[in-house]
């Protein structure tokens, strides 16, 4: 009897699960080469500007993104200050950064252009420093603790980040999320919420000052420091940031609609932002 | 005058009459005949109460014998018992009562038509002159009220599926009961009414009936024979994604259709994530779907009513039916429990995968730790009728549905103070509808018909959660609990009349007063550990009580031999949160005539929609949520205009019907991005949608084949259907998510032999709108080249204008064959469904694969419905 009731489970089963995916052939159409330009603008930073082209989507390989390095950039500051730009190569990639440092308080204007490609620009300002302080976390626990205060009345927008700490400086990034009791939401208890960085706004909590908790994926035990770096985001990097972290969770499920990245580049793509990071580094009890 | 004078003075007058007259209509008669003559009656009472009779012997006949028992009743109730069933008119002349024939030319027939083996009354079933060529319809109770000529003598009763019936009119008006006999050839019952319910003959368009028989005969799904399945095959509706049971019917969304169930609407109708319906189909009596042309009595959705009756119960004996499919198990049994009075009908069906799995797997997780594992859906039918006299009868249905899943895990490993350890953890998650309705039919006379009901509905989704576990070397033990519920319910009194005043008119009004309870995303979360302090109190989602009134008429009007209107007017508000939304919506149908029995059909209708449903994925889902229309998100409204020809050939073999459409609707809400449901967002729900207009157009052809061994139909759709919204697409309008250019139905059904039949369905549509991207760039995560990164970068994809792609067309053939074995008591029947014999890989979503064996980014198919073959036992008593 029981080999019957396999039976009868089993071909129906096996057509199901042949149901499957089959690769189709179509010829994803491609917009056409476009500049695009990227910078995360800081407080009393250099601004760092990457310039670089659209591919098919067809394309694997991501270092295909193909640099610009020809590309004329300009940064203008809202005061009339022209920043002096320079074409430099970083650990392997090439920048466009900024002869002085980006003030607070201003808004800056960022443009290139490249032969044969539609010249681009965007502008934002910078947002205020975060108000972190008190980092806190135990051995083989999962609980990391900080405190933040929110600036009252305005909307503000956060990112948090965690690192193990080595020779004073972030290793490597830790999967976590808000733990459960903190962030009150009984989803967390069966959603694998964790990832390595945490995109919010302060809609639950304006103007208050109150101990962040997150939930680590593992319990800490490889690092004898930890750094928190919590990010303060300008409305556009956190509408940039919070679309592609759903865009990449939503990917290879298209029964919604597919999320588009948020973009304030003019004729091109990518974003500039601005973003102000402060980083708490404390020892793990 | 003294005072006391004056009072008598009164008396004096006010007595004279009664003093000079010796009676009044007031006056209490008592009158004890047997098998005596009217003309006996009148001179009992001439003789005991001086009251005078007066009449002519030619034009008023008194012949008739009667038996009267009447004591101290009111005279002018026992005169009105008396001559009523002759038409005899009595007045008041002086101190005579005077006689006169009822000088009318037409007469009243009122009753109901039922199944003269079952007693089940039938709805739609037609009463025709064909000498008049006037005629009417029972309506949803199988009533009907036939005003015609006075010397119409016969009708012609007809229900497809039934014997017709020759019936002689009975002398006086009272109510009369018609039974029909079944025909042994109840399989070629496929689509639409009755045999003389011709379609040139109704004013009414874009309607289509299914029969219970049609939904049995349709191939099956993993057994299961299936009612939107069924309705999915009808012009100018479409299923969605493949093997989904999705309406979107001219375009519409799947929130947009009104489904009642016995006159109670239901909200959420699949089981199994949209894979079943949620009625067992044996207990369908009859489904009405209406595309548009909607009669003033619906409201509250934009784009289709699916009207479902469920079968009364046997009032002469105990039948009843047991199938066993691949995924579930149902019977149903009823009977009377008072014959010719009193019946009932049960039925439940479970689904049993989960009861087989969990006899022959065990399941473990990572840990090797047994898990406990249920899931499954059950919905269990009940519904009582009781008949108090032939004018009254009352009808007390219930059903209750749910899918329900859980999952349980207990730690049996040894703690590792390294790892996280989970101690236990269990989630339970389960969703379903109840419903339950209260109705009375009463016939107040001849031409008034009354259905009084209360209705309640509600619609739960809920999850428990619990996680247990232990971080050994932080001396740390976490127990955590959690549920989370979202409830909709709506309960009313309604009124619906239904008055014949005359041939020419046939008047349906009525009025209802509905509550809408809203309690959306009600979360409690507790961590018993209690060492951290929430972020914010428990998000709950906007709670809400509205109260919906509506008051309807409409009159089917006959304005010349070839002219007819059904002229409505719907009105309603909907009271919530202190605001007052109202509106009237005008309902207009035109037929006229034309040269060989064509009708040329036109509707233009216009409807409302009080409450949004908040989806992800333009498809019906279990957390799906619905809310009320606020400030800033308006009721949602619609105009649809229909032009189509229609006509049943002579002998009532094949049908044809030629539609055009064109609806527009307002208020629209879509989601700008995915939202949570269980958390703070769903407050801010205003914040996230963006409200829009859509406009659907198209023409439906349907040939349908409705008698002898080879039934069926064939359905081809042409239709557009977009949408706009300010702040999607940049604003520029786009296809609806479920536009289809054409669409192809064929559905056959072929009686072979005697206990062999077959059916068929293929259905072919063109592809869907699809959102491709149009290119890829390099993404960035920090400001400087300095600061830490978490991963390796990301590549994004860009996308452009909304579906600026079609999926490949969709084509798919279903058989079935039916064995059935006639016994003496009982019957068996085998079916054996193939679905999708040709297995056509149809998609159910596409997404852009990045592939890291072949290192290619393309596009891939899903998809979950290949060649599926399934069988099915059923017995019948």
């Amino acid at each position: 009897m029981k080999k019957l009731v396999y039976f009868i489970y089993a071909f129906p089963l096996l057509l199901v699960w042949c149901a499957c995916e089959k690769r189709v052939d179509i010829e994803i159409a491609y917009e056409g080469d476009k500049l695009v330009m990227n910078t995360f603008m800081q407080p009393d930073s250099l601004i760092y500007v990457r310039v670089t082209r659209s591919v098919p989507v067809s394309e694997y390989d991501e270092t295909a993104f193909k640099e610009e390095a020809g590309a004329q950039v300009n940064i203008a500051a809202s005061d009339g200050t022209v920043l002096p730009v320079t074409l430099q190569t970083i650990a392997g990639r090439r920048y466009f950064v900024s002869g002085m440092p980006a003030k607070p308080g201003l808004q800056y204007k960022v443009s290139a252009g490249s032969s044969g490609l539609q010249p681009v620009s965007a502008y934002d300002t910078l947002p205020a420093v975060p108000q972190v302080r008190d980092g806190s976390a135990q051995k083989s626990s999962t609980r990391i603790k900080f405190i933040l205060r929110d600036y009252p009345g305005t909307g503000n927008y956060y990112r948090l980040r965690v690192f193990t700490v080595e020779n004073s400086s972030a290793k490597s990034a830790l999967l976590f999320r808000l733990d459960p009791a903190f962030n009150n939401n009984l989803i967390d208890m069966i959603a694998n919420g964790n990832s390595t960085s945490l995109i919010m706004d302060d809609s639950r909590f304006d103007g208050r000052e109150l101990t962040f908790v997150l939930q680590t994926q593992d319990p800490i035990n490889q690092s004898d420091s930890l750094m928190v770096e919590v990010t303060t985001l300008t409305y556009n990097a956190w509408q940039y940031l919070r679309t592609v972290a759903l865009q990449q969770g939503n990917s290879g499920v298209i029964v919604s609609e597919p999320i588009r990245v948020f973009s304030n580049v003019g004729n091109g793509y990518g974003i500039v932002a601005g973003i102000n990071t402060k980083r708490l580094v404390f020892k793990v009890d | 005058m003294s005072l006391t004078g004056k009072l008598l003075t009164v008396l004096f007058f006010l007595s004279l009459p009664l003093q000079v007259l010796g009676w009044d209509w007031q006056t209490k008669v008592t009158v004890v005949v047997q098998h005596q003559s009217l003309q006996t009656v009148c001179e009992l009472l001439e003789k005991n109460y001086n009251i005078h009779f007066s009449y002519s012997r030619d034009l008023v006949n008194l012949s008739r014998k009667v038996t009267v028992t009447v004591h101290n009743q009111r005279l002018k109730t026992v005169l009105e018992d008396l001559f009523a069933p002759d038409d005899i008119k009595f007045t008041r002349v002086g101190d005579l009562l005077v006689l006169l024939p009822n000088n009318k030319t037409t007469r009243t027939i009122n009753g109901y038509v039922k199944d003269a083996a079952t007693g089940e009354r039938l709805p739609g079933a037609t009463i025709w002159s064909p000498t008049l060529q006037q005629g009417t319809v029972t309506n949803q109770y199988g009533f009907f009220s036939f005003t015609t000529t006075k010397d119409t003598s016969s009708v012609v009763v007809s229900f497809i599926g039934y014997q017709p019936q020759w019936r002689q009119f009975p002398k006086n008006d009272r109510t009369i009961e018609i039974s029909l006999e079944s025909t042994t050839l109840l399989k070629e019952v496929v689509v639409n009414g009755g045999e003389g319910n011709n379609l040139q003959n109704q004013t009414q368009m874009s309607k289509v009936n299914i029969s219970s028989a049609a939904v049995n005969k349709t191939p099956r799904l993993l057994g299961d024979a299936d009612l939107i399945r069924t309705l999915q095959a009808i012009p100018g509706v479409s299923g969605g994604m493949d093997g989904v049971s999705g309406l979107h019917v001219r375009g519409g969304s799947p929130d947009q259709n009104l489904i009642l169930l016995d006159g109670s609407p239901i909200f959420n109708f699949s089981h199994f994530f949209g894979i079943f319906s949620l009625i067992n189909p044996d207990v369908v009596k009859s489904t009405d779907l209406y595309k548009g042309a909607f009669p003033a009595r619906f409201g509250g959705r934009l784009s289709s009513v699916v009207d479902i009756t469920l079968k009364d119960g046997d009032m002469n004996s105990f039948h009843g039916d047991a199938a066993i499919g691949l995924i579930s198990t149902k019977f149903d049994l009823e009977g009377p429990i008072v014959k010719d009075k009193t019946s009932f009908i049960v039925s439940a069906r479970r689904s049993y995968p989960d009861l087989v799995y969990n006899s022959l797997i065990r399941l473990e997780d990572d840990e090797k730790n047994e898990a406990d594992l249920s899931a499954y859906f059950y919905d269990i039918n009940a519904k009582l009728n009781h008949i108090f006299s032939p004018k009254d009868r009352l009808y007390l249905s219930f059903y209750t549905g749910e899918d329900k899943m859980s999952l349980h895990l207990d730690s049996t490993s040894i703690p590792d103070t390294a790892k996280i350890n989970m101690l236990s953890s269990g989630f339970d998650v389960s969703w379903g509808n109840t419903i339950g309705a209260l109705r009375w039919n009463h016939i107040y006379g001849p031409k008034l018909f009354s259905n009084i009901s209360l209705n309640y509905s509600t619609y739960a989704f809920s999850t428990q959660i619990g996680y247990k576990y232990t971080l050994p070397a932080a001396n740390e033990l976490i127990d955590q609990v959690g549920s989370y519920r979202s409830r909709m319910e709506i309960a009313g009194v309604r009124a619906d009349f239904d008055y014949r005043p005359a041939p020419s008119h046939g008047l349906r009004f009525g009025t209802a007063v509905n509550i809408h309870d809203f309690k959306p995303s009600m979360s409690t979360f507790a961590d018993k550990s209690g060492s951290v302090t929430p972020l914010d109190t428990v998000a709950n989602g906007p709670q809400n009580t509205a109260a919906e009134m509506l008051l309807y008429i409409e009159d089917d009007w006959q304005l010349s031999p070839v002219f007819f209107v059904n002229a409505g007017l719907h009105a309603s508000g909907f009271l919530v949160s202190g605001k007052l939304y109202h509106s009237l919506q005008p309902r207009l149908g035109l037929r006229y005539m034309l040269p060989k029995n064509w009708a040329l059909k036109a509707a233009y209708t216009q409807m409302n929609q009080y409450i949004h449903l908040l989806s992800n994925y333009g498809t019906s889902l279990p957390t799906d949520i619905w809310v009320p229309a606020t400030d800033r998100v308006a009721p949602m409204s619609s105009r649809q205009m229909a032009l189509g020809i229609a006509k049943t050939s002579n002998r009532q073999v094949y049908e044809f019907t030629v539609e055009g459409y064109y609806k527009n609707m307002h208020n629209m809400i879509e989601l700008r991005d995915p939202m949570g449901f269980i958390t703070p967002d769903l407050l801010r729900w205003e914040d996230q949608v963006s409200v829009g207009r859509g406009w659907s157009y198209g023409g439906e052809v349907m040939i349908a084949k409705k008698k002898g061994t080879t039934t069926g139909w064939i359905g081809y759709t042409l239709s557009w259907s977009t949408r706009k919204f300010a702040d999607i697409n940049n604003g520029k309008i786009f296809p609806y998510k479920y536009d289809h250019r054409h669409d192809v139905e064929v559905v056959f059904n072929q009686v072979l032999a005697k206990n062999w039949d077959f059916s068929a369905s293929w259905r072919f549509s063109t592809g869907s709108p699809l959102t491709l991207p149009v290119a890829s760039y390099e993404g960035i995560e920090t400001g400087s080249p300095w600061d830490p990164v978490t991963g390796p970068g990301n590549s994004i994809d860009r996308y452009g204008n909304r579906y600026n792609y079609r999926t490949e067309n969709s084509h798919r053939l279903d058989i079935g064959i039916n064995w059935t074995k006639q016994r003496a008591k009982w019957s068996r029947t085998w079916n054996f469904s193939v679905i999708n014999v040709y297995n056509h890989k149809n998609p159910f979503y596409y997404y852009v694969k990045r592939d890291d064996e072949a290192k290619q980014r393309y596009l891939s198919k899903v998809v979950i419905l290949p060649i599926l073959p399934s069988v099915t036992y059923s017995v019948k008593f």
